[in-house]
C-alpha cells in the first residue's frame, strides 16, 4: 500500500495504527433494510435523512428480473476531502482507527463538506428535534465510534440478518475484513476521486452504482417521488 | 443507480449564486475606484464607485451569513484555534474580512483627503478585491467529486466574471462621462470576451469528460437550465453584449448602457447556471 499513500494523514497499512473498514457482501443482502432502522434507533437520526441507506436498482428483463441493492453510509475515506474542505475544523480523522467525525459544536453550516463528499454520505439535521438537541449541523455515519471503542460492532452489522457487513480493522492480518478484502475481488465507490474509501464491495457491478444515462432522463414516477421528498425535506 | 429510495439534495443553493454575483461586483467597484487614483477618466468614480462597493460587500457579508444553518457562529471562522487553512473558505473568509477592515480605514482616508495614504489603501484594497473572486472560484474548483466546477479555469473565470458585471455597473455611475464610457466599453469587451473563450473550453472538457461530466453537460444544454446557461448566459449575456459593443451603436451611451444590462443579466445566469450544474448529477448518485 505505501506506494498508492500520497498524504500524510492516510493510516492504511501504517504499522502500529488500526484501520477500520467495512466489507460489504452484495451477494448476501436482502434488501430488508434492518441496517437502516438499526442505525436510526442508535443515533435518533430524523426522519427524512440517513446515515445509511439502501438503493436499489431492478435489473434484468422480465420475467427474469431481480432487485440489485448497493448499502451506502459514510466511506470514512483514508484521504476524506470533507475534512480538508471544513474551514473550522469541524469534521476531522481519527489518526487511530481512521474514524472520520465530526465537533457538532465547532459546525457552522456552512456545507462545504456536503458538496465535497463523493458519496453523498452527509445530511443536515433539523431544525428540531424531539429527544436530541444537536440540530442544524452536518450530520453523517461514525462507523458507531462510540460502540467501536468499546469492544462492539457497529449497530448496523450486528443487525444484519445476511451478514452481509462484514467489520474490522483493515491493518490487522488476521482479521476478517483484512481477510476477504485480501483474497477476494472487492471494489469500492468511485476509486477515481482518488479518496481512497474504506468501504469495500464483494459483487459489486459498477453499471449499477455509476452514474447512468437513465438520471438524464429519470421516470416520471421517480421524479414524482423526487418532488415529494423534496418538498416534505426542505433544510 | 437508476431507481431511488432515498433522494438527495444540493448542498449549496442559488443564494451563493447571488453571493457570487455581489461580490464579484463589489470587488470591481473597488477596483474602479482604485484606477480613479492613476487613470484621469476614472476620477468621477472615485466615491461613487467605492460606496457602491461597500454596501454590496455588507449585502453579500449577510447573504453569507445569512446561508449558514448556524449563523451565530460565523465567528467560528476567526477563531484562530479553529480554522483549518486547507479549505478555500477559511482563505476566504479571512480575505473578505480584511478587505472589508482596508474598505473602512479607505473610507476614512478619503474623508480626511489624506491622497497618500488614500492611495496605498486603495492598492492593497484592490489586491485583496482580486482575491476575492479568486477564491469564490477556488471554492468549486476544489471539489474533485463535481465536473464544471473541477477545473482550473474556475479563479480565472469567476476573476473575468466580476470585472465584467463591475464595469457593467459602473457605466451606470458613469452617466454622460464619455471618456469613462470608452474605457468601460473597453473593460466590458474585453473581459467579456476573456468569459467567452472559457466557456467554449469549459463546455468542450465538460462534453468530452467522463460520465458525471458528459451527464452535466447534457442538464446544462438542454431543459430550463440549458436555457438559463446557453440562451441567458452565452446567448443573450455575452454573445449578443459583445457584438452591441462592436456594433456602431455600441460606442455610444444607450449602447453601452444596454450592453451593461445584458451582461448583468448573463453573469448573474452563468454563476447560477454553473453553481446547480456542478451539483443536478450528484443528487441522482
Amino acid at each position: 500500500m505505501s506506494e498508492l499513500r500520497l498524504s500524510s494523514i492516510e493510516t492504511r497499512g501504517v504499522p502500529g495504527k488500526r484501520r477500520y473498514a467495512m466489507v460489504i457482501d452484495l451477494r448476501r443482502c436482502i434488501g430488508c433494510d434492518g441496517c437502516m432502522t438499526a442505525c436510526k434507533a442508535e443515533f435518533d437520526v430524523p426522519v427524512g435523512v440517513f446515515r445509511t441507506w439502501v438503493p436499489y436498482k431492478v435489473v434484468g428483463i422480465y420475467p427474469n428480473v431481480r432487485k440489485h441493492f448497493m448499502p451506502r453510509l459514510c466511506n470514512h475515506c483514508d484521504d476524506p476531502p470533507c475534512v480538508r474542505a471544513c474551514p473550522v475544523g469541524a469534521t476531522y480523522k481519527v489518526e487511530d482507527g481512521g474514524f472520520v467525525l465530526q465537533h457538532y459544536d465547532r459546525c457552522i453550516g456552512c456545507k462545504a463538506c456536503m458538496a465535497s463528499c463523493p458519496y453523498n454520505a452527509r445530511f443536515m439535521l433539523p431544525k428540531s428535534r424531539t429527544y436530541t438537541d444537536i440540530t442544524s449541523v452536518v450530520d453523517k455515519c461514525t462507523f458507531c465510534h462510540h460502540r467501536v471503542t468499546q469492544g462492539l460492532a457497529p449497530a448496523c452489522v450486528v443487525t444484519c440478518i445476511g451478514r452481509a457487513r462484514i467489520f474490522g480493522d483493515l491493518n490487522d492480518p488476521a482479521s476478517e475484513v483484512a481477510r476477504l478484502v485480501s483474497t477476494l475481488p472487492t471494489q469500492v465507490l468511485r476509486p477515481e476521486e482518488g479518496t481512497k474509501p474504506h468501504v469495500f464491495y464483494i459483487g459489486l457491478d459498477r453499471n449499477n452504482s455509476e452514474f447512468g444515462r437513465a438520471v438524464y432522463n429519470p421516470l416520471d414516477v421517480l421524479e414524482q417521488d423526487r418532488q415529494a421528498f423534496n418538498k416534505n425535506h426542505q433544510g | 443507480m437508476g431507481d431511488f429510495n432515498i433522494f438527495h439534495h444540493m448542498p449549496w443553493s442559488s443564494t451563493y449564486s447571488i453571493y457570487f454575483f455581489t461580490i464579484g461586483i463589489s470587488a470591481a467597484l473597488f477596483f474602479m475606484s482604485t484606477l480613479s487614483w492613476y487613470r484621469e477618466e476614472f476620477k468621477t468614480l472615485r466615491s461613487s464607485a467605492f460606496y457602491l462597493s461597500f454596501v454590496l460587500l455588507a449585502v453579500s457579508g449577510l447573504l453569507l451569513i445569512g446561508d449558514l444553518s448556524k449563523p451565530a457562529r460565523f465567528l467560528n471562522i476567526m477563531n484562530p484555534a479553529y480554522l483549518n487553512f486547507t479549505s478555500p473558505l477559511a482563505w476566504g473568509g479571512l480575505n473578505l474580512l480584511s478587505f472589508g477592515a482596508v474598505s473602512v480605514a479607505y473610507f476614512f482616508m478619503m474623508r480626511k483627503n489624506d491622497e497618500g495614504l488614500s492611495r496605498k489603501l486603495a492598492v492593497l484594497g484592490s489586491l485583496l478585491a482580486l482575491g476575492l473572486p479568486i477564491y469564490t472560484g477556488f471554492d468549486l474548483t476544489v471539489h474533485q467529486n463535481r465536473p464544471v466546477w473541477n477545473t482550473p479555469l474556475m479563479p480565472i473565470l469567476f476573476v473575468a466574471l466580476s470585472l465584467v458585471s463591475g464595469a457593467a455597473v459602473a457605466s451606470f455611475l458613469a452617466g454622460t462621462n464619455e471618456k469613462l464610457l470608452v474605457m468601460l466599453r473597453r473593460f466590458m469587451l474585453w473581459s467579456a470576451g476573456a468569459v467567452a473563450a472559457m466557456l467554449i473550453s469549459l463546455l468542450g472538457t465538460t462534453a468530452y469528460g467522463g460520465t458525471g461530466q458528459e451527464l452535466t453537460f447534457m442538464f446544462m444544454t438542454s431543459g430550463a437550465l440549458g436555457g438559463i446557461f446557453i440562451g441567458v448566459g452565452i446567448l443573450l449575456g455575452t454573445a449578443a453584449p459583445i457584438l452591441l459593443l462592436l456594433a456602431p451603436f455600441g460606442r455610444q451611451q444607450g449602447g453601452v448602457m444596454l450592453a451593461a444590462l445584458l451582461l448583468l443579466v448573463g453573469g448573474m445566469a452563468l454563476r447560477y447556471s454553473i453553481l446547480v450544474g456542478g451539483q443536478i448529477v450528484q443528487t441522482y448518485f
